[in-house]
């Protein structure tokens, strides 16, 4: 079939008119792709007829594309370019050996002045072809060695101009380009895997990246920003081998000294009461007489800059290279350093802005010699500084997960201290709801009472920023108020419904503003996190009745069953505490994991009677009008045994159902050796059972044994649990059958399972059967 | 492909082994799909419960010395030779998936946390009165359980002892790093523990005891759940995947299941607390037997996977695999000749999961710092030291919030081009395509110089032709100005036109009015002239001179002839 696809496109591609070639790009493409079997296939490994026809089809795909690329008109090389990514990605190292010119021609349409379009997909089919080439020295020695710096050059032309100076050569970014993002993301794909090819270019790389994040003037998207970060970032991976290492310590250590240094002037209306744990760090000296600026280039060779809103954008920029320089994958082993950073963070996040800008109500004092409206200004833009230091923090709990232990308290002291005088900022509340959850996640089981305690104040706000906006403010202000002072009567774990008024919101109409799906994630995921790792007993009834109540009002799922899974510790002198169950059947009951909850399906232990019942139930299936007659069913049954059983057994000894046979066995024997229960009876037949398997598989093999020999599969962990659903039916057939009248009379006398007949009750004569099968076997 | 296997460590003896197990003391053995010997690492003895394996790493604390052998995975040789001031009795380590921190329990009865990527090392107080013998570590990796030969389990919370600032301590004022719950129900020295695989709040834990009990128990609140009453002293336990039972070993070699559910009972079978008080007799014929009587003690236990084999090491040296649902042994794995005192399953290779996967590893663990550089600096209580540093490879980016993927990675991976990118790509040919600039760009030849020079002839062409448009449409607009003027002129004179019609149809009815009034006076005066006439020929006929009464009417008519000679003149 793809042998005949191969054919088609190949015929269409060479009759079909040049410029009708676009229109049915896409649909050659996805053909190509669809014969991937045959063009990735070794060609020396084609014996046979009809491969020497492949072969020549192959031939006749790649000529065809090479001169397409050459081609007169721009939909002719449009089309090439769409088609040679669909034949690259299809054909993989097949393909690319030998296919040098289409890497030469793919650079020379870069050069030309063809449609943006046409260039960015040249762009992103280069940035393929080499990163396939990575993994083969042959490929990488014929393409990549002597191509890529031609591709590299070629792309930064685009973007950029080269200025030549005595100390080596810079490059000043274009503005305006459409291909600026597209070339740093190429570029930032390919560093980590040729960085000896991109050595010679890393001056030049790093003069244009300061030049993008250090720019006042030009404008530059935020993805262009983004990708900017991550691949100044990564330049060190441009260093010789052996000193990448090193080269990350430096750019990371100039990183937080230039953050130092900016936050120096930015920070200089305030007199910080900060001192660094590095004792070698001094700031920097400033005349207050002149504007805020700072003019020369900074540790990392980002141009200077003047104006407190330009200051900022500047710290913020190091901060997020900080998390870069952390969170992206690195090419030997790095020493974050902790203690700088969080050094650095509790730098700029001692510094809050001050309730109603007076000074000292929050430990800021001010600089006497910065005019008030400096000041001013500072208070605006501290909340951006935060949110960047809480991203940085978020970054590297991220990183570090369980090792976060250690600075994980220093962390959250310094969000809620951030949150309790900044939280009328949206996106600081947003800021710090992540990375609480990530917080919370790791540490939250053995959290303390008093940390706890301080984040309290964050989980109430959490909550009214879920909650449904009302138009009339002043009712919900009612409401809360009403519900904090019941709760402060001792009825903190009363039920929420009592704080739902089904009236009151119907009048009410919410209030139409603008959405914030990020922040109502945020906190929807705090609360969860909250809910599932905190300890119940720690939480403040008030906060747990407020955060149940709000995650009923918005039918968060996940965060109701983390409620109903760790409910509100019954108090002595105090009822069981209420659950939010029923809420949470009510609105979900058809959701798998709810009904886990709701109706588990116990005992999850597969035990020999359910063996037997499960047995008992292919039986019931295969026979069905047998099982009116008990007696004569008898020996039908050992014959279907003799089938089933083996492949049951055979199965279960090879899977992992834990049968505990033994124990109970002999715990019956102890407990009930007067009375004849069932259970001894039942408990009997098992190791005749497990004989009458083992023997059958030497006699014939049976066809599922073969099948369980491998390794373990994940699929058997649903085997297990499947007897248990269908044991009930069995038992329900068998006791209601007619003809059991002996069924009532043995039924359990053990203590524990008097309200459910379990176990299958068989006749007598079936019993004494197995026993003289057990008897003859072990004879 | 997909296959299990285990780290096994050994006490070394006065037997002999074989030559490929000369000197040798830790065994990484595939278990399945073939059970055979992958590579071992040489000179480690080690007493039961002093090995810890992470992903990158394994460490062994020496019997009868006070060290610990670092051994890495990915090199296969002995990493590092750690010296530590007290003999360690058993070590475990916590740090979740990465195995960050190792926990060491000394002779002297305390823990010993070190953070191997960090170097920093935090040792709490001497809680227990005899060696620690067992540790483990909760799946969340936030509490540490320990047990000593005094009998008692301590209860530490991770983040208490390694924090570097600590919150504000209330009343209930306790010294720092000591435990913060201990469990006294054993009467003799703990042997083994384990810990349940929830992370939520009711996980559970097995200890048993020298007193012939196992006691399962809730390690976050202290409640016993279970004890039962062991034929023999375990020297070993291990906990089923799902906590559904858990395995004991004795000192004959036997194993022992003992199973949570037993009743049908609905309520969870641990936390029924009618049940709780009474303990649970295990029969010593339930026992799995070994097949030799000269396997000796079992030492370590350890479940497969999938929970359905039990492993057991032996004092022979033997490790056993059992069939759990068969209850019996099932096959001899591997003969190490010294005594096994550990077994430590690893997660099977080959399961593509996402939670196993690991961003960043560890090549080389980072050695204690002896001096006291992490102590806290003086001036700021709770800081972090400037020195300290996390010493890692990142392998796989992780961000905290996943980022939109961007146009580029979407198409990088793509089979060719996402749909956008292809679309926007012909909605640009066809822009080009449009009449004007087909013309202009179609026609581009090979060489680019050529091109350029086509090009800015056009160029030119194209500014001429501009301006001359521009020009004729100024023209145009001129044209159109006069022709309004005009236009508007016409309608002027037009209106002007009827206005004048409009006068003189006005001056006719006039000049009529005028006529008929002349016609009317006219008929007056001949009215008038006929009545003089007529009054002379009258005065004439009486006699009376004519000429007076002439006059006299003449007199009379004269006020209305002047009259309507004013009105006629008007």
């Amino acid at each position: 079939m793809a042998a005949t696809t191969l054919r088609a496109v190949t015929h269409r591609l060479t009759t079909t008119p040049v410029d009708q070639l676009p229109s049915i790009a896409a649909f050659l493409a996805t053909s190509l792709s669809d014969c991937a079997e045959l063009l990735s296939a070794p060609q020396a490994q084609k014996p046979g007829k009809g491969d020497s026809d492949h072969a020549a089809q192959i031939h006749k795909l790649k000529t065809r594309l090479v001169s397409l690329l050459q081609d007169r008109s721009v939909e002719g090389r449009w089309t090439a370019v769409v088609l040679v990514k669909a034949a690259v990605e299809a054909g993989q190292w097949e393909m690319l050996r030998g296919y040098e010119p289409v890497v030469r021609s793919l650079i020379g349409i870069l050069a030309k002045p063809d449609p943006v379009s046409t260039r960015k997909m040249c762009i992103i089919t280069l940035t393929r072809i080499f990163h396939l080439t990575y993994q083969y020295p042959t490929l990488v020695r014929e393409i990549t060695t002597p191509h890529l710096p031609g591709f590299v050059t070629a792309a930064l032309n685009l973007v950029s101009t080269l200025v030549k100076l005595p100390s080596g050569s810079t490059r000043k970014p274009k503005p305006n380009t459409p291909f600026m993002e597209i070339v740093l993301h190429a570029i930032l794909e390919l560093v980590p895997r040729h960085p000896t090819i991109f050595r010679p270019f890393g001056s030049q790389l790093r003069s244009l990246l300061a030049e993008i994040l250090g720019s006042s003037q030009v404008y530059y998207s935020e993805q262009v920003f983004d990708v900017a970060e991550q691949l100044f970032a990564s330049l060190y991976k441009c260093a010789p081998k052996d000193k990448s290492g090193p080269a990350w310590t430096d750019d990371c250590k100039s990183t937080i000294l230039s953050a130092h240094r900016a936050a120096d002037h930015v920070f200089r209306a305030v007199a910080e009461q900060w001192e660094s744990v590095n004792p070698t760090l001094v700031p920097a000296k400033q005349n207050y007489s002149n504007e805020l600026a700072d003019t020369n280039p900074d540790a990392l060779g980002l141009p200077g800059w003047a104006g407190i809103h330009f200051g900022t954008d500047r710290l913020i920029t190091l901060l997020r290279l900080l998390s870069n320089f952390i969170s992206m994958p690195s090419a030997v082993t790095i020493a974050i350093p902790l203690g700088s950073i969080l050094d650095l963070t509790s730098r700029l996040t001692s510094v809050t802005v001050p309730p109603n800008g007076e000074a000292s109500q929050n430990g800021v004092q001010f600089n006497p010699q910065i005019s008030r409206d400096e000041r001013e200004l500072l208070w605006a833009e501290l909340p951006r500084i935060h949110i960047a230091c809480m991203d940085l923090l978020a970054h590297v709990a991220c990183v570090l997960e369980n090792s976060t232990t250690a600075i994980s308290q220093s962390i959250l002291e310094q969000v809620t201290w951030v949150f309790k005088n900044e939280k009328f900022r949206r996106d600081v509340r947003s800021a710090s709801y992540s990375l609480l959850t990530s917080l919370l996640t790791l540490n939250g089981p053995a959290m303390t009472k008093q940390s706890v305690a301080s984040i309290a104040n964050v989980l109430r706000v959490c909550c009214h920023d879920l909650l449904p906006q009302i138009e009339e403010s002043g009712v919900a202000g009612k409401f809360q108020s009403e519900s904090k002072s019941k709760s402060k009567g001792g009825q903190g774990t009363a039920n929420a419904d009592s704080f739902l008024n089904p009236e009151l919101r119907k009048n009410q109409p919410l209030k139409a503003g603008p959405q914030f799906p990020q922040l109502q994630q945020a906190a929807s995921g705090l609360l969860q996190s909250a809910l599932a790792s905190i300890s119940p007993n720690l939480l403040v009834p008030s906060v747990r009745a407020e955060i149940d109540r709000t995650i009923i009002l918005t039918a968060d799922k996940n965060a109701m069953l983390a409620s109903v899974l760790n409910p509100i510790p019954a108090a002595k002198g105090r009822g069981a505490g209420a659950s939010i169950m029923p809420f949470l059947v009510r609105s979900y009951s058809d959701q798998m994991d709810v009904e886990a909850l709701v109706r588990p399906r116990m005992p999850v232990l597969m035990t020999s009677a359910e063996l037997e019942a499960y047995t008992e139930m292919e039986e019931e299936e295969e026979a069905d009008e047998m099982a009116d007659e008990p007696f004569t069913a008898a020996p039908p049954r050992s014959s279907f045994l003799n089938e089933t059983a083996a492949a049951y057994a055979e199965a279960k000894n090879r899977e992992h159902s834990p049968v505990s046979v033994a124990p109970l066995h002999k715990r019956t024997y102890f407990e009930e050796t007067t009375t004849e229960s069932h259970i001894s009876s039942a408990s009997e037949q098992q190791p005749v059972q497990v004989k009458k398997a083992r023997f059958e598989e030497n006699i014939q093999q049976a066809p599922a044994a073969t099948t369980h020999v491998s390794t373990p599969r994940s699929t058997k962990v649903e085997g297990s649990m499947v007897p248990q659903q269908v044991q009930v039916a069995p038992q329900v057939s068998t006791n209601s059958a007619p003809s059991h009248s002996a069924a009532g009379t043995p039924l359990p006398v053990d203590d524990s399972d008097d309200e459910l007949p379990t176990l299958n009750i068989d006749s007598d004569t079936d019993d004494e059967d197995d026993e003289d099968d057990d008897v003859a076997m072990e004879g | 492909m997909l296959s299990e296997s285990f780290v096994a460590s050994t006490l070394s003896s006065a037997k002999t082994p074989a030559a490929t197990l000369r000197d040798v003391g830790i065994c990484l053995q595939e278990f399945q799909p073939s059970p055979q010997l992958r590579s071992t690492f040489k000179k480690s003895s080690t007493n039961t419960n002093c090995l810890a394996v992470s992903p990158s790493h394994i460490f062994s604390a020496q019997a009868e010395k006070a060290v610990v052998h670092v051994y890495s995975r990915e090199k296969g040789n002995q990493e590092a030779l750690v010296p530590f001031p007290e003999r360690i009795r058993s070590i475990a380590v916590a740090g979740a998936k990465y195995g960050d921190v190792l926990v060491l329990g000394t002779e002297g009865g305390r823990l010993i946390l070190w953070e191997t990527c960090t170097g920093r090392q935090v040792a709490t107080t001497a809680s227990h009165l005899q060696p620690v013998t067992s540790i483990v570590v909760d799946p969340t990796s936030n509490f540490i359980l320990s047990g000593s030969d005094d009998a008692s389990i301590h209860v530490w919370s991770i983040p208490n002892i390694l924090s570097f600032s600590r919150p504000a301590q209330g009343r209930d004022r306790q010294p720092q790093n000591a435990p913060i719950r201990t469990f006294s129900n054993h009467r003799a020295a703990i042997t083994s523990l384990a810990v349940g695989h929830s992370s939520g709040r009711h996980n559970i834990a097995v200890s048993t005891a020298k007193d012939n009990t196992a006691i399962a128990w809730d390690y976050q609140t202290g409640l016993v759940l279970r004890t039962y009453l062991l034929p023999f002293s375990a020297t070993c336990v291990s906990l089923d995947p799902v906590d559904r039972a858990f395995y004991v070993g004795y000192e004959d070699g036997s194993a022992q299941s003992v199973d949570f559910y037993r009743s049908n009972s609905v309520q969870h079978p641990l936390h029924d607390s009618s049940a709780q008080s009474t303990p649970a007799q295990v029969s010593a014929e339930d026992r799995w037997l070994p097949p030799a009587a000269d396997s000796g003690a079992t030492k370590a236990l350890a479940l497969s996977y999938d929970g359905s084999t039990l492993l057991s090491a032996h004092d022979s040296g033997k490790v056993l695999s059992w069939n759990i649902a068969r209850r019996k042994f099932a096959a001899s794995i591997a003969d190490y000749t010294h005594p096994v005192t550990n077994l430590v399953m690893l997660p099977p290779s080959g399961l593509p999961h996402s939670s196993h996967t690991l961003n960043r590893t560890i090549h080389a663990i980072v050695k204690p710092r002896l001096d006291n550089a992490f102590a806290d600096p003086s001036h700021a209580p709770g800081a972090i030291p400037a020195d300290y540093a996390f010493q890692a490879h990142i392998v796989a980016p992780s961000q905290p919030k996943s980022r939109a993927p961007s146009q580029f990675s979407q198409a990088l991976t793509h089979a060719f081009f996402p749909d956008s990118i292809i679309e926007d790509g012909l909605a640009e040919l066809a822009a080009f395509r449009q009449p004007g600039g087909s013309d202009l760009i179609r026609v581009a030849p090979a060489a680019a110089l050529a091109d350029t020079a086509q090009a800015t002839a056009q160029d030119t062409h194209v500014a001429d032709l501009e301006a001359e448009v521009a020009m004729l449409k100024k023209k145009a607009a001129a044209n159109d100005t006069a022709r309004h003027a005009t236009a508007d002129e016409v309608a002027q004179l037009r209106s002007n036109l009827t206005q004048l019609q409009d006068y003189i149809n006005e001056l006719h009815g006039k000049q009529e009015a005028a006529q008929q009034d002349k016609v009317q006076r006219q008929a007056k005066k001949e009215d008038r002239d006929a009545k003089r006439r007529e009054a002379w020929f009258a005065a004439e006929k009486k006699g009376r001179n004519g000429d007076a009464a002439m006059k006299k009417t003449e007199i009379d008519d004269g006020m209305l002839t002047s009259e309507s000679d004013d009105q006629s003149d008007e």
